[in-house]
């Protein structure tokens, strides 16, 4: 399949019209970007659980707005609210929310913004205090609450009986074909001022070679090319941007249920084979410890992702926190071997990642294979399910390999945003110590505590790519590969 | 009337003076001895003060050998002065390994502290210093002179020796000299009845003690003393640049035409550029520009119109149809009257958007062609406004820096440097 995929990208470059070279800083009114996200966005509920939910995220972020935000150089700023204030003890904390106008017309009040947050996290208490103020109270002191509020989870959304939901956003949804098409048009009254756009058109699920195929790239303004296929652009003369190393691929052995997994069925005579190595709590912790120790970080961001990605030894990357390099990356095949010994008979461990994520087929492939030379029999296998919590729930695994986003570029509420987002199944103790943290230190400890057990093993922090046509200014890719597109505009044709 | 150099030279040395006394107080005199201190008093606190230590170090940071070498030493002078032996690791009672790391926004020192078998792990985070852009040395050399820097988007800025206003989207900030440093007296709310247009602009004309803020559909009034101002929706032109040197008459007039050197235009109540409709100069008009420059050269006049369809036009003599028409340039330009080469430039910035750092370069025409008179000048990001000076000889920008996201007020001049 790859072997048509050149010639076609060439000549497909070669009808991309040529670039007049706009002239100009400032940007220009009109127009409609169209954009390919690459996997199917079935819904914008930002609470809603669902399958790659940072495409779904970024698609709703025009719709719905969050009380603050990170900006790009990572400060926190005001957005939806403008200005806030903690009670001794940081249990309570006061928001003033600015006056802005909701998408069906209706003034923002604090009452629509107090039942957004209980909804997204029913254990706070939220009191109205008068129609542009609210306070939160929390069940324990939260230090960095306007940071957390900045996640998408926390967007403010009017959900009214009919399942419409109505934000604040620059854009109001015009157009929706779940898993297919959207369309977003200007939002004339936004609070912000009007976008510079008139519409914004996203198109999903389609790959970038089907892309080619179809349509040519010429007709869209970006495309989320995958990392496989980044060789393949930048040697057809295609502009590529890469985001710092930022999307965390681990490994996830899922917690057991509150009873264990139980004992096996009497008589069932494939059970006792399947049982070595397991305990009720799933997977021998020493057979995960032996998996962390023989996985060859190295090999796989520098050979197999072609140094698109950095080795893991922690959740949060390197340059994110600036501690990352305390945890151990090193593979160690003798102690990998030992532990396999110490854990018992070596056991199948079924090792699932999501099917159409081609970077994940073969880091989970070359998992396989440093795990089969300590003597670990690590079966990997693809599964369409395995990006949502529903469809994990339902899967015959022993682990996951999974690539999850980072939610911001600061690193409290990112550390927070994986706890949240509860794909890492954290226990509660260590999610509350992420949310108490204050300092450095207790962000570093939280990440120790959380990885200490080998249920989460870490692997590689891998870039995002963006590729954009060159009539298209101003769409900010920011350091974890988040788009910022308050400031986007187009070309016209001259 | 010029004014006199004397007048003019002070205009623009004290705020130098006053820049220079600002990056003389946020020089990193003694920074790493501070830092150090508060770091081994952490260290200390956390591992109950051993009398001796064992320290080594380790950089993973971009910080150069000589400031690792500054660091390393204020660190150990620090365990030194508060009465702890540092010593080889068989003798030491804790082992301290530091590593110099940092994130994509500060450094971060690590302290691993090791005591038997116990561990414990100490950070303080330090914050990136700032690197000074590098100057460039052509035949004319644009200068660029840093006044302020703020958090907060400005709009346009006025400042000579004793005042510096700063146009925000809600305020006008007045600041005083006070004794080489600008010190808030007083900000004067902006009042609009719609919500500002993306990408605003503002425009600000000071003249003596009034002060005029031009904004989208919307006219603000004051006086910097008493302070006050009124703001009014307004559909009034922009006085974009005044004929020559401008005096106190010319700068508190409404907008209206004062010769060819004059530029006054409607701008859009709801979106960021002017709408082309010229006002005066026999109601003429030009496709719908960003910005534009008037220069006279052995009395003939040319003007300069920054396109919204990103092109930039050239007229000479009359604006009913550009004698030249330019697509390689960015959307500000902005005349300047030098003294250098043929007296007057226009200065241009580069093509590119607000995720790119901008450039600017001196422009004269011979004919038709635009001929680059100075060498490029760096700037931290994009230029987001560029307004000609009241006084010819310079030129106020703002620029947005994609290092820090901080807004900076710099004034541009041309030195006849060969």
């Amino acid at each position: 399949m790859k072997r048509c995929f050149l010639p076609l990208l060439v000549l497909s470059s070669l009808l991309l019209p040529m670039h007049q070279g706009w002239a100009g800083t400032r940007p220009r009114y009109g127009g409609t970007a169209r954009t390919l996200v690459q996997h199917k966005v079935t819904s914008l509920d930002p609470l809603a659980d669902t399958d790659y939910a940072e495409d779904r995220n970024r698609l709703a972020s025009l719709l719905f707005e969050t009380l603050t935000e990170i900006d790009a150089q990572g400060r926190l700023r005001p957005r939806l609210a403008v200005s806030w204030q903690p009670e001794p003890g940081s249990r309570v904390w006061r928001f003033q929310i600015r006056p802005a106008s909701l998408n069906d017309g209706s003034v923002l009040t604090a009452s629509v913004v107090g039942a957004s947050l209980k909804a997204a996290s029913p254990e706070w208490r939220i009191v109205v205090n008068g129609k542009q103020a609210i306070s939160i109270e929390t069940p324990s002191p939260v230090p960095h609450l306007p940071e957390l509020l900045s996640l998408p989870r926390f967007a403010i959304v009017k959900r009214l009986a009919d399942g419409t939901m109505i934000g604040t956003g620059p854009f109001k949804l015009s157009e929706w074909q779940p898993g297919e098409r959207a369309l977003f048009a200007a939002n004339e009254e936004y609070w912000g001022g009007r976008p510079y756009l008139d519409a914004m058109e996203v198109r999903m699920g389609l790959s970038l070679r089907e892309h080619l195929i179809e349509h040519q790239l010429g007709a869209d303004h970006a495309a989320e090319p995958t990392i496989d296929q980044l060789h393949t652009l930048e040697q057809a003369g295609q502009s590529v941007a890469l985001s710092r190393p930022s999307d965390l691929l681990v490994v996830i052995f899922p917690p057991p249920p509150p009873n264990g997994w139980g004992e096996p069925a009497v008589g069932s005579g494939a059970v006792s084979t399947q049982r070595i190595g397991r305990d009720a709590k799933g997977i021998h912790p020493k057979l995960r410890e032996a998996v962390a120790s023989a996985i060859n970080r190295f090999a796989i961001s520098n050979v197999l992702l072609q140094k698109r990605s950095r080795p893991a030894g922690a959740l949060l990357p390197q340059w994110l926190t600036g501690y990352e390099f305390a945890f151990p990356l090193d593979p160690n095949p003798d102690q990998a071997r030992r532990l396999r010994t110490e854990a018992g008979a070596p056991a199948t461990i079924r090792l699932a990642y999501d099917y159409s994520d081609t970077v994940a087929k073969m880091v989970a492939e070359r998992i396989a294979v440093d795990a089969r030379e300590a003597g670990i029999n690590l079966q990997p296998f693809g599964d369409p399910h395995v990006t949502s919590k529903s469809g994990r729930k339902s899967l015959n695994a022993d682990a996951v390999l999974l690539r999850i986003p980072l939610q911001s570029i600061e690193p409290y509420s990112a550390l927070a945003g994986l706890a949240l987002a509860n794909d890492l199944e954290l226990s509660s103790e260590t999610t509350a110590s992420i949310l108490d943290a204050v300092r450095p230190e207790d962000l570093f400890e939280a990440e120790r505590k959380a990885i200490a057990d080998y249920r989460l093993i870490p692997v590689a922090h891998v870039s995002e790519a963006l590729w954009l046509n060159t009539t298209i200014h101003n769409w900010q890719q920011l350091p974890n590969g988040g788009w910022k597109l308050d400031q986007l505009w187009v070309e016209a044709g001259r | 009337m010029r004014r006199p150099l004397a007048q003019f030279l002070s205009c623009l040395i004290v705020p130098l003076l006053l820049i220079a006394g600002a990056a003389a107080q946020q020089e990193p005199q003694g920074a790493w001895s501070s830092v150090a201190g508060e770091f081994v008093q952490q260290i200390l606190s956390i591992s109950g003060s051993p009398s001796a230590v064992a320290v080594n170090f380790e950089n993973l940071s971009s910080l150069s050998s000589s400031d690792v070498d500054l660091a390393k030493k204020a660190v150990l002078e620090r365990f030194r002065g508060t009465g702890v032996r540092v010593v080889r690791a068989d003798a030491a009672i804790a082992e301290v390994h530091i590593t110099f790391s940092e994130d994509w926004r500060d450094y971060l020192w690590v302290a691993n502290i090791r005591q038997g078998p116990s561990s414990q792990v100490v950070m303080r985070k330090v914050p990136h210093q700032q690197k000074l852009a590098a100057a460039r040395t052509p035949t004319l050399t644009i200068k660029k002179t840093a006044l302020w820097q703020q958090d907060n988007p400005i709009l346009d800025f006025y400042a000579d020796s004793q005042n510096l206003y700063v146009l925000e989207p809600e305020q006008l900030s007045l600041y005083g000299n006070d004794a080489g440093r600008w010190r808030l007296h007083q900000t004067l709310a902006i009042t609009h009845e719609q919500p500002w247009p993306r990408d605003l602009r503002g425009k600000l004309q000071v003249s003596g003690l009034q002060v005029t803020a031009y904004l989208p559909g919307t006219m603000c009034k004051g006086t910097a003393m008493p302070p006050a101002m009124d703001c009014r929706s307004s559909d009034d032109p922009w006085v974009i640049q005044k004929s020559g040197q401008g005096t106190v008459e010319q700068a508190t007039v409404e907008p209206r035409t004062n010769g060819q050197g004059t530029l006054v235009g409607f701008f859009s109540p709801a979106r960021n550029f002017f709408t082309g409709v010229l006002a005066g100069m026999n109601a003429a008009s030009v496709p719908p520009f960003f910005s534009a420059a008037a220069i006279e050269i052995g009395g003939a006049h040319q003007w300069v119109f920054a396109g919204t369809d990103g092109r930039a036009r050239l007229y000479l003599t009359d604006l009913s149809l550009p004698a030249a028409i330019f697509n390689d340039w960015g959307s500000s330009v902005a005349a300047v009257q030098s003294g250098c080469g043929s007296g007057s430039q226009v200065l241009v910035t580069a093509p590119g958007d607000l995720t790119h750092a901008d450039t600017l370069q001196a422009v004269e025409f011979q004919n038709q062609d635009a001929m680059p008179a100075s060498a490029t000048a760096d700037v931290s990001g994009p230029i987001v406004a560029l307004w000609p000076g009241d006084n010819s000889p310079s030129v106020r920008g703002v620029v947005e820096s994609i290092a820090t996201g901080k807004y900076e007020a710099l004034l541009f001049t041309i030195a006849c440097t060969q």
